[in-house]
């Protein structure tokens, strides 16, 4: 065996290693540790032993009971305002309502779920609609509303047809099943969302995944399979902020034929000269084959939709089963996302106001050495990376002012426990400062940065 | 549970790996489903140790396995991750024999040897056989800590099912920064893991010191 490293120190089997090492001993002779319940996660009450299906119904509620006052709770609090950037939340480890939390947690990009226009339209719609559609898209749940929004989305997009979804989720569901088989490929990117890891799954078509924002993995990972090829990506990443390089990851998918989808969640209504999403922004707004995005985050209604060709949609229309088995959305929601989309156009200067307020809070942020990872969008992760902590630390920002969703593993990798902050064109430079401040006074305490 | 066996190590290294997930189900039990990933990506768990303290001594281990889930409703204690052993290896033919009996581990018949290579930053880990080399793997640290793991080991012998508990102590790190590597060179015992589409890179990289590593008795179910 050679041996030509230079590194410190080796040690092999059979040789005894330079110093005794400090030991830990273990209590050999009776049961095994059982490690605190905050050092287990959903991940271990996936499965179970036993023929019964609820045989983890018990283990799991035991365990949740254990967690949640140490942390969890601050999952589902529930708001008693609309999500603007001050919000009251009650919470639910005290049952007191806090108010005037500076909201750094809500997907209202452009601030538009709660202005006057969209609420006068969604209480008109009412009037002459009443509350649900009753209905499968294609049966009776199909309103004139619904077809105006759907003409105006396709305008909006500059596409030859959109369909529209009663969610994002089920847009990417029912869009992914729809078009791909057994024995086609579907290549995503390793941080695409479940509902495109969902659909790739519920269309049977061998999946893979490839290194995230890397071409050459996409290259790789294509390379060798003959038959029809989708390749998966998103315009913001929502767990980092961060953005795929389109071009490039286009050139790979013509050079293998394959065609490429584009989930514009984070992205569309708020990227681009006219907000038809990063894709515009990017100059490929035309080359990229499937557009998908939804109406729950920038336009503050719900539904999803796909933009393409006449010819995509209407073959989705018979083939997107998460959509015509679904009721249709509710025509008031309608309403509401064609006024919004109706404001999205009549004021570009909302789009200028957002990106003036995330360069602002990253300007804020870096002052203050709060660590905010590689964000390119409006989406800015404040990185935590401890993965015991990130609990206490956002019990903290709860408590003196800010709303801000934790994250931690499984939803992100070990060590890579982050709040996910969404700056909104609403937020004041009042409403940054007072977030920034707090922040970063918070994470003082903890050695995350220095106030 | 009573303890049957314990062995101290000085390293060790665990790295997760995604592996097709119709190659995990191709080693496994049918008894036993891999833990996905993501869709149809499972995990191979490559585990190194330099264990210097056991009945037959200091040795060195390798061991192959894919992750299952850990039965959690049939057993009282909860155990963070289950493996399954598929593919050992040791630089000791009784540590094999003993370890064989014991646990019904499959081991490779013939000795390995290896280099735990350790710099501040870089733990790298070279195995050979018969002087070629099998593995070159290494990991990183993030922030040490001292604990305990529980885990499940699942084991066959013959169509028995068997489980035990491996309890592991010891100094700790683990980050999923994708940091590591490993290059698998062809050799008997990585035939099979050639052929298959694995990861070269660990999505996870757990690495241990100054530690022990206990079994806790072995049932049937």
């Amino acid at each position: 065996m050679s041996d030509n490293t230079n590194e410190s120190s080796v040690a092999r089997g059979k040789a005894e290693p330079s110093a005794p090492p400090r030991r830990l001993d273990v209590d050999e002779t009776d049961t095994a540790a059982v490690p605190a319940a905050m050092e287990y996660d959903y991940t271990n009450f996936y499965f179970g032993a036993g023929d019964d299906p609820f045989a983890l119904l018990a283990p799991f509620d035991e365990w949740y009971r254990q967690v949640k006052p140490a942390g969890y709770y601050l999952y589902e609090l529930p708001l008693h305002t609309a999500p603007g950037t001050r919000v009251d939340v009650e919470d639910t480890k005290t049952n007191e309502i806090r108010r005037g939390l500076v909201n750094f947690a809500s997907y209202n990009y452009l601030g538009l779920s709660y202005r006057p226009e969209v609420k006068k339209a969604i209480h008109e719609a009412v009037d002459i609609y009443g509350g649900g559609s009753s209905g499968s898209p294609i049966l009776s749940g199909t309103t004139d509303l619904h077809r105006r929004f759907n003409d105006e989305m396709a305008a909006f997009k500059g596409k030859e047809a959109v369909m529209v979804f009663p969610t994002g989720y089920s847009a990417n569901v029912g869009t992914i099943a729809g078009l791909m088989r057994s024995g086609d490929l579907i290549v995503a990117d390793q941080f695409a969302h479940a509902s495109i890891v969902d659909g790739m799954i519920l269309s049977k078509a061998k999946s893979r995944f490839f290194r995230h924002n890397r071409p050459d993995d996409l290259d790789r990972k294509l390379s060798g399979f003959s038959g029809k090829k989708l390749v998966i990506v998103e315009g913001v990443y929502s767990m980092d902020g961060d953005v795929p390089p389109l071009p490039e990851l286009l050139e790979v998918c013509r050079k293998h034929g394959a065609r490429l989808l584009i989930d514009e969640a984070h992205s569309a209504f708020v990227f681009g000269p006219t907000g038809k999403g990063l894709a515009e922004a990017q100059g490929v707004e035309d080359e990229v084959d499937i557009h998908i995005g939804t109406f729950s985050k920038s336009l503050g209604g719900q539904g999803g939709y796909v933009a393409g060709s006449q010819q995509l949609i209407n073959y989705l229309r018979g083939f997107s089963r998460s959509r015509f088995f679904s009721c249709a959305l509710s025509p008031a929601v309608v309403a509401g996302l064609r006024a919004s989309l109706e404001l999205v156009q009549k004021e570009p200067h909302l789009r200028t106001q957002l990106w003036d307020n995330v360069a602002h809070m990253q300007k804020l942020l870096a002052e203050r050495g709060v660590p905010i990872g590689d964000s390119t969008s409006q989406v800015i992760p404040i990185m935590i990376r401890d993965d015991a902590r990130i609990f206490m630390i956002g019990e903290e920002l709860f408590r003196e002012g800010v709303f801000i969703n934790p994250v931690r593993y499984p939803a992100v990798g070990k060590h890579k426990s982050r709040f996910r902050m969404s700056i909104s064109a609403a937020h004041t430079k009042h409403d940054l400062e007072e977030g920034a401040n707090t922040i970063a006074r918070v994470l003082g305490r903890y050695g995350i940065c220095q106030s | 549970m009573s303890v049957v066996g314990s062995y101290r190590f000085h390293t060790g290294v665990s790295a997760f790996f995604e592996m097709a997930t119709a190659d995990a189900r191709a080693v496994l039990p049918k008894h036993l489903e891999p833990i996905e990933v993501r869709h149809e990506r499972s995990v191979l768990s490559v585990n190194a140790f330099l264990f210097d303290d056991s009945v037959v001594g200091p040795y060195t281990e390798l061991m192959f396995a894919v992750i299952v889930p850990p039965s959690v409703a049939a057993w009282g204690v909860h155990a963070k991750a289950g493996l399954y052993p598929f593919l050992c290896a040791t630089s000791n033919e009784e540590a094999r024999r003993i370890k064989a009996e014991r646990f019904h581990f499959p081991y490779h018949h013939q000795n390995i040897d290896a280099q735990f290579i350790e710099t501040e930053d870089r733990l790298r880990v070279r195995i050979f056989g018969c002087d070629a080399p099998i593995l070159d793997l290494s990991v990183t640290p993030e922030s040490w800590e001292t604990t305990t793991h529980l885990l499940q080991g699942f084991m066959m012998n013959g169509t028995e099912r068997l489980r035990t508990i491996l309890q592991i102590t010891g100094d700790y790190t683990v980050h999923e920064m994708e940091r590591g590597e490993m290059t698998l060179f062809p050799h008997p015992i990585t035939t099979d893991l050639l052929r298959q589409d694995v990861s070269p890179y660990p999505f996870r990289e757990h690495w241990f010191k100054n530690g022990t590593e206990v079994f806790h008795k072995i049932e049937a179910f």
